[in-house]
């Protein structure tokens, strides 16, 4: 029903919306079910990435009936933003990855176990 | 609004902006000199007396902001990015004073090893001006960038020690959770900021209040609650709390105490105050907030007369500016009175009824998040402390106990969420009360546990039995520690803990309440267990000399400064609890 209209209505916020939440569930399932510490931050990065098409979605007066509703430049900032703030976490993630590779001549995050209780 | 204009305001806003956010930019100048020394003066420099110069600095610049009657008493700075008011000094008051106290606490304990100081150093002062960002937050891009800019060094820093199995494995559990953690968080913020039209904190509540009168077009309910509770979901993480704490005990296990002090105690203040930024900021419409500049116009005519005749109109054209940049076709918008205050000049005064009529909508927006965060209160201070039971390591013993605090101090929240007017103030002043309290409980149990680490080269509960016998001193500091931890009397931690459960009662949230109530008594024979360990077990033979005299050592001289303030606020608690009251007097208006 809530797909039909989505294939049959002109492209609008709706569309773009899906296609962010398709990345986010991608991200997240990468998240929950990847055991190499590279994947799980790469599923990290889809979710981000969702987040963002979100952002310029919802940014675009155009897709909007009552264009009031629309984010307008902060959405299309707020992107921006992320992008950075991406770089900067992949950055140190991936020093840490690496400084975790060191220890345990492997990024299999199954093996993080030695801490518990 | 002319190109030219335009440029003044943001050139003055960004002016008067950037005199109210010295402390801040202190804390950055001090970064920078620290990596520009290591590089220029590497044989003389000594990262930790920069950090403690450069940490005393801001120190004196947030104190002089307190109370002060000259400067604004609610302001947004940065065209609406951040928001000035005496919360957001008292949480830096206390930051930067928590910072002074952390430099000294890492000086006794020696880590950071000498050739890692700067990285250590430059990494504590850029969470901490990450967490100074978190409580003045007021808009939902703000709240992201501050909670990365806390968590990024977090990360590195639980990883400090190096080719040490344990802290690696910290740095990356810290590191994946949080990342996960913080990307939920943004596609919440996305959801909610696209489905309201703004990422302006009083914007978005005064959207969020007419969408709940009815006026708001098509935008679905589900919509909202899934982007509340996606936040809520990266708040819950900065927080540890239920179920999203499993990062902490790993972390404070296999990172150094030092680290464990940090992060127990200002990142959780931040995220603390975060919380209530969002959660109040979100579900109350605020009073006229100007932009900087404009608090500062008046003052500047009077200082300056030829120049006041020009500034006046850019002034006043100036205040439709935060809200043509945020949305720059609203101006025909139904909220345009309502939404933004700014706005005043245009003859579109928003008269209080309507602010009031928006207010009044958002009270289940209000029950919402109160029962979320009181529910997630409830199940993190018992979880907390269950799971304090089975622990042999002390540094896990102070995760799980911090876990546990985090679910008392959200309470408060709570409660002044389900309250009004001058009732929740008096609900959130308790937080802050908790808050100051909990830095002299953590800091020093922290501290102990390092200065032992050292000397016994053990952080096993089960290695400190018969400590009294070698340094009595120290044992009953840590025993005051745990007392107040526990909350008995006449320590600071009984005031803390009574006012929180006083304001539970106010609010009329009986079993939050009984949940405290009981957790309180759970939590008592965990911390008596390692006072037991301490004082009556028998010293194991092969036992290392310990013995560190409170005042005859800096060491033991220290952990005193740290304890000592339990006592004094336990007794003399007006003075804080005031100051607390103070700090919450600009919010639930």
């Amino acid at each position: 029903m809530l797909l039909a209209s989505l294939f049959t209505e002109p492209v609008g916020v709706a569309h773009y919306v899906a296609v962010g939440a398709v990345l986010f569930v991608c991200g997240a399932v990468c998240m929950a079910t990847k055991r190499n510490a590279l994947g799980v931050l790469m599923g990290v990065e889809l979710v981000l990435n969702g987040a963002n098409l979100n952002f310029i979605a919802f940014s675009q007066p155009a897709l909007y009936a009552d264009s009031a509703w629309a984010l307008g430049l902060d959405g299309q900032l707020a992107s921006i933003f992320v992008i950075v703030l991406a770089a900067a976490e992949a950055a140190v993630a991936l020093a840490i990855a690496l400084n975790f590779y060191n220890n345990f001549t492997s990024i299999d995050v199954d093996h993080a176990d030695e801490l518990k209780g | 609004m002319d190109f030219h204009s335009l440029i003044h305001w943001v050139q003055q806003d960004t002016l008067e902006s950037l005199r109210l956010f010295a402390p801040e930019l202190v804390l950055c100048a001090t970064i920078v000199v620290l990596l520009l020394a290591r590089m220029l003066l590497p044989r003389v420099q000594n990262p930790m007396v920069v950090t403690l110069v450069g940490s005393l600095a801001a120190f004196w610049l947030a104190v002089d902001q307190m109370g002060n009657p000259q400067l604004p008493q609610h302001a947004e700075l940065f065209t609406g990015l951040l928001v000035f008011d005496q919360f957001m000094v008292f949480f830096r008051v206390f930051l930067t004073a928590f910072l002074v106290l952390f430099v000294i606490f890492t000086w006794r304990s020696g880590i950071p090893a000498p050739e890692d100081g700067t990285d250590f150093y430059a990494l504590v002062l850029g969470a901490a001006l990450g967490m100074c960002l978190m409580t003045a937050a007021n808009n939902l891009v703000m709240v992201f960038l501050a909670v990365e800019m806390a968590s990024v060094p977090s990360y590195a820093l639980s990883g400090i020690l190096k080719g040490r199995r344990e802290s690696s494995e910290a740095a990356l559990k810290f590191a994946v959770y949080g990342a996960g953690a913080a990307g939920v968080m943004l596609y919440g913020i996305s959801l909610l900021g696209g489905a309201l039209g703004s990422l302006h904190l009083p914007s978005l509540a005064a959207r969020l209040g007419q969408v709940l009168a009815g006026h708001g077009g098509e935008v679905g309910q589900v919509v909202l609650v899934l982007g509340g509770l996606m936040i809520m979901v990266g708040l819950a993480f900065k927080l540890s709390a239920f179920p999203f704490h499993f990062w902490a005990p790993d972390v404070f296990h296999g990172a150094a105490a030092e680290v464990g002090g940090f992060l127990s105690v200002a990142s959780k203040a931040a995220a603390l105050a975060l919380l209530v930024r969002t959660a109040v900021g979100l579900s109350y419409v605020p009073p006229e907030a100007p932009s900087v500049a404009q608090v500062a116009a008046p003052q500047a005519q009077g200082a300056a007369e030829p120049r006041g005749a020009q500034a006046a109109p850019a002034v006043a054209q100036a205040r439709v500016l935060p809200t043509a940049f945020a949305a720059p076709q609203q101006g025909h918008a139904p909220d345009h009175a309502a939404q933004a205050p700014q706005q005043a000049h245009g003859g579109a005064e928003a008269p209080p009824a309507s602010r009031m009529a928006l207010n009044q909508a958002l009270v289940p927006a209000r029950r919402f998040a109160a029962y979320l965060i009181g529910l997630l209160a409830a199940l993190t201070a018992t979880f907390g402390n269950l799971a304090a039971y089975g622990q042999t390591n002390i540094k896990r013993l102070l995760a799980y106990s911090t876990i546990a605090h985090a679910g008392y101090m959200m309470m408060p929240v709570a409660a002044s969420l389900m309250l009004q007017d001058e009732a929740a103030r008096e609900a959130l002043a308790t937080l802050l009360f908790y808050v100051v309290v909990y830095l002299f409980m953590n800091l020093p149990a922290f501290y102990i546990v390092a200065l032992l680490r050292n000397r016994l080269g053990s952080e096993e509960i089960a290695d400190y039995a018969g400590l009294i016998r070698q340094s009595p001193g120290l044992v009953v500091c840590f025993a005051a520690v745990f007392f107040s931890l526990i909350g008995l009397p006449p320590l600071a931690g009984f005031a803390a803990k009574f006012a929180i459960l006083a304001s539970l009662a106010h609010a009329g949230l009986w079993t939050l309440l009984a949940v405290a109530g009981l957790n309180t008594a759970l939590s008592l024979f965990y911390y008596l267990r390692v006072i037991k360990v301490m004082t009556m077990d028998p010293a194991p033979e092969s036992q290392p000399q310990v013995s560190i005299p409170l005042a005859a050592s800096a060491d033991g001289l220290f952990a005193l400064v740290l304890t000592l303030p339990l006592l004094v606020i336990g007794v003399y608690w007006n003075g804080v609890f005031g100051w607390a009251v103070q700090a919450v007097a600009p919010l639930f208006r």
